[in-house]
């Protein structure tokens, strides 16, 4: 499922992240997102705003049309 | 002998930076806060420190990244500062294999390591050091702790090490052989490093090599590479087959050196960030810490400040000079210059400390307790709908203090036309300087609503920027907008870091005041003072007068179509504080009044306020057009912020006053 689908606060595994902005790509593996990391989904900001993920051990924003090109799979 | 200073961003180096050296440099909670290298001495010791901007990894992917790798190319130094998040050991250790790959001598400074205890992680030093092979010091940089016996370490670190060799296997090995086969011998750079870097997709690393490796050459290799890594495993590019293989290094080192004690429950941070960012309050709650900081400023600490150093400077300083003037024996020449220019002109600006320093004491604040991130998180939907995106609007609210470190702050943004447009855009945000001039007349026009009345030129600065930004970026071709940012947790501001911030804020405003203004006003009162019927004329008759009655025409439909105000625009070219002083200067301020109560005869308050939004947006200062060069690269986006500025300045206030007549305010 796309990330954006899970529930404000779960929790999955990411099975692909290889279809989201190759910059975006670059940092988030430089910040060690990755295929096989968890992660978890906290919240998206109204009209169409960014949203914020937790992973890794830290919170990071990005948008979230780029969010939904991160698949998952819930744990 | 020179230490170079690596790190993660916003793992406090900057802060090492200040406590090793003692000398002040720009500290924040947020990423990108250094975005030039910065040279110091160490304390007490004959070597050199250098703070260089934050990197996750030395493959650049932003102007202030390159930095770092164009350091290790080009600088010579002896050794490097490696510091590093224990709080976020795993990520921060990719850049510390590259780093100790690279081969030069290394000491880590393992800091935040009272963050780490926190969450339950806990790092034995002696481990991870015997794994690494190099010395490793815990510090906690923010109090300073661990920071002497670091420095000790640092000044007796060994001279001979071997570079890090970790195996990355088949085919990547033999494709680093071939190209190092064909390596010139260079004097003091690595090979393995320069081919690994190559093969990862270093671009600083790509254009040294094709200095003496024939391009061709270079892309046959790295395109072989990428090939076989496909077949070997899908869908991987070389940089993520080296992150991979680092990492298993990494998480091998972990097991012996971390133990993580479970704790948990909602951290401080996120019961914040669940009130600041929400969903429906986190615009209006940012609007309203602005605008209880504008309340501060302007109404109930700042202007009763003002007031009193007002009444201080043209009552009894003005009365103490002039007898000094009278007891020594000045000449009438003397007297004018020291008390209608000097003491007028640089006084009339130096008032507005107190407010200038309040201002930076909050916009300190902001930057050092994390919110920062937040804003520009909260900020992205709407940057976005405008061509931007939210990590633009730290420039602009730095740009509020002064618009030279904001113009600089835009080298965090990744594509570079969002990263042009932000440059060009934040010298619309109403710095320090511009302040004075407001201070000025809403005290003399709108008593009542001072802060009010300053807040509207602010928002109008941003509203202003955000649809000029929409409308040049259908000019300006480019990327797509992308927008990726790491929200660091908060942390309590400390009394002695926030206090220097300001100081260091508010010293170049001071400075100014013994310089520019000092000299500009010196030079306005002679031309006020002299005119072609030789000296001391009235100053209608001046040198001045005459100049600027030229331009006053133009500005006659803007309301404010005097030779004075003229005078003061062109002369606020130099710094936007002159234009007070001028007016001090040029409006003649009798001894033991001033400029507020003289100013009410020659403005109405909608001619004030037209002139305020002429003031916000006319002109960048010439220190922000220097800065505006540097950093577009260009004369020709260099002239245009400056004629755009002046285009929509007239318009503006145009509408503002034509407009404002019509509806029956004058």
């Amino acid at each position: 499922m796309e990330l954006t689908q899970m529930k404000p606060g779960e929790k999955g595994l990411i099975t692909d992240i290889s279809k989201i902005n190759p910059l975006i790509q670059n940092r988030l593996l430089d910040l060690g997102i990755k295929e096989g990391e968890r992660i978890c989904y906290k919240y998206a900001l109204p009209f169409g705003g960014p949203c914020m993920l937790e992973a890794c051990g830290q919170c990071i924003g990005i948008r979230r049309k780029e969010a939904k090109c991160i698949r998952v799979e819930k744990c | 002998m020179e230490i170079a200073l690596f790190g993660n961003p916003n793992t406090g180096k900057t802060s090492l930076f200040n406590i090793l050296t003692g000398s002040y440099e720009y500290v924040g909670n947020w990423n990108g806060v250094t975005v030039e290298k910065k040279v110091g001495t160490l304390k007490g010791q004959k070597a050199f420190l250098i703070d260089l901007p934050g990197i996750y990894t030395l493959n650049p992917l932003l102007r202030d990244e390159g930095i770092a790798s164009e350091f290790l190319l080009n600088e010579s130094f002896s050794s490097v500062l490696n510091i590093v998040d224990a709080s976020q050991l795993e990520r921060n250790l990719h850049l510390t294999i590259q780093l100790l790959e690279f081969g030069k001598p290394a000491v880590i400074g393992l800091n935040m390591v009272d963050v780490a205890r926190a969450r339950g992680i806990q790092i034995d030093e002696q481990a991870l050091s015997e794994q690494l092979g190099v010395p490793v010091v815990s510090i906690i940089a923010r109090t300073g702790k661990g920071c002497k016996q670091l420095a000790q370490e640092l000044t007796t670190a060994d001279t001979g090490i071997t570079p890090l060799h970790i195996d990355y296997g088949e085919p990547v090995e033999s494709a680093v052989e071939k190209l190092i086969s064909i390596m010139p011998d260079a004097k003091d750079l690595n090979k393995r490093w320069l081919a690994l870097q190559f093969l990862e997709g270093n671009q600083v690393v790509r254009s040294h090599l094709e200095s003496c490796i024939h391009p061709e050459q270079l892309n046959h290799l790295y395109e072989t590479l990428s090939d076989e890594l496909k077949k070997q495993h899908q869908k991987k590019s070389i940089k993520h087959h080296l992150h991979a293989v680092r990492q298993q290094f990494i998480s091998s080192i972990l097991e012996n050196t971390v133990t993580k004690t479970g704790v948990k429950g909602t951290t401080l941070t996120e019961k914040i960030d669940a009130i600041v960012t929400n969903k429906f309050l986190g615009i209006p709650i940012f609007l309203m810490l602005m605008f209880i900081v504008f309340n501060l400023t302007f109404n109930y600490l700042g202007t009763p400040l003002s007031d009193a150093l007002d009444a201080f400077f043209s009552g009894p300083l003005t009365d103490w000079i002039g007898k000094g003037l009278t007891a020594i024996g000045a000449t009438h020449f003397i007297r004018d210059v020291v008390l209608n220019g000097i003491v007028a002109g640089v006084g009339g600006v130096l008032v507005f400390v107190p407010q200038i320093f309040i201002l930076f004491f909050f916009i300190s604040l902001i930057e050092d307790s994390g919110y920062m991130a937040r804003v520009a998180m909260v900020m992205d939907r709407i940057m976005e709908s405008v061509g931007l995106n939210g990590k633009a609007f730290i420039p602009l609210i730095i740009g509020f203090g002064c618009n030279v470190p904001g113009i600089m702050a835009t080298r965090t943004i990744e594509q570079p036309k969002e990263r042009l447009l932000t440059t060009l855009l934040t010298p619309l945000m109403s710095c320090s300087a511009r302040l004075s001039v407001y201070s000025l007349f809403v005290a003399a026009f709108f008593h009542k609503h001072q802060a009010l009345i300053v807040l509207s030129l602010y928002v109008l600065g941003i509203i202003v920027a955000l649809i000029l930004a929409k409308v040049f970026s259908l000019f300006i071709k480019g990327e797509g907008s992308v927008f990726v940012i790491e929200l660091p947790p908060y942390r309590v501001p400390q009394a002695r870091t926030l206090l220097r911030s300001t100081w260091e804020k508010g010293k170049g405003f001071v400075r100014k005041a013994g310089t520019f203004i000092f000299g500009g006003t010196v030079a306005i009162w002679f031309l006020s003072y002299a005119g072609p019927g030789g000296f001391n004329v009235p100053i209608d008759k001046s040198f001045m007068a005459i100049i600027c009655s030229y331009i006053a025409p133009l500005l006659a439909p803007l309301g404010f179509g005097t030779w004075q105000a003229a005078g003061a625009l062109i002369t606020g070219f130099l710094a936007k504080e002159v234009v007070v002083s001028t007016m001090n200067v040029l409006y003649f301020v009798p001894d033991g009044q001033s400029l507020t109560h003289i100013i009410t005869g020659f403005f109405t308050p909608l001619q004030a306020y037209s002139f305020m939004v002429f003031i916000l947006l006319y002109v960048p200062c010439l220190s922000t057009v220097a800065v505006i060069q540097k950093e577009a690269g260009s004369k020709k986006w260099t002239a245009f912020s400056i004629f755009y500025a002046l285009a929509i300045a007239y318009i503006l206030s145009l509408i503002i006053y034509q407009g404002g007549k019509l509806l029956g305010f004058h």
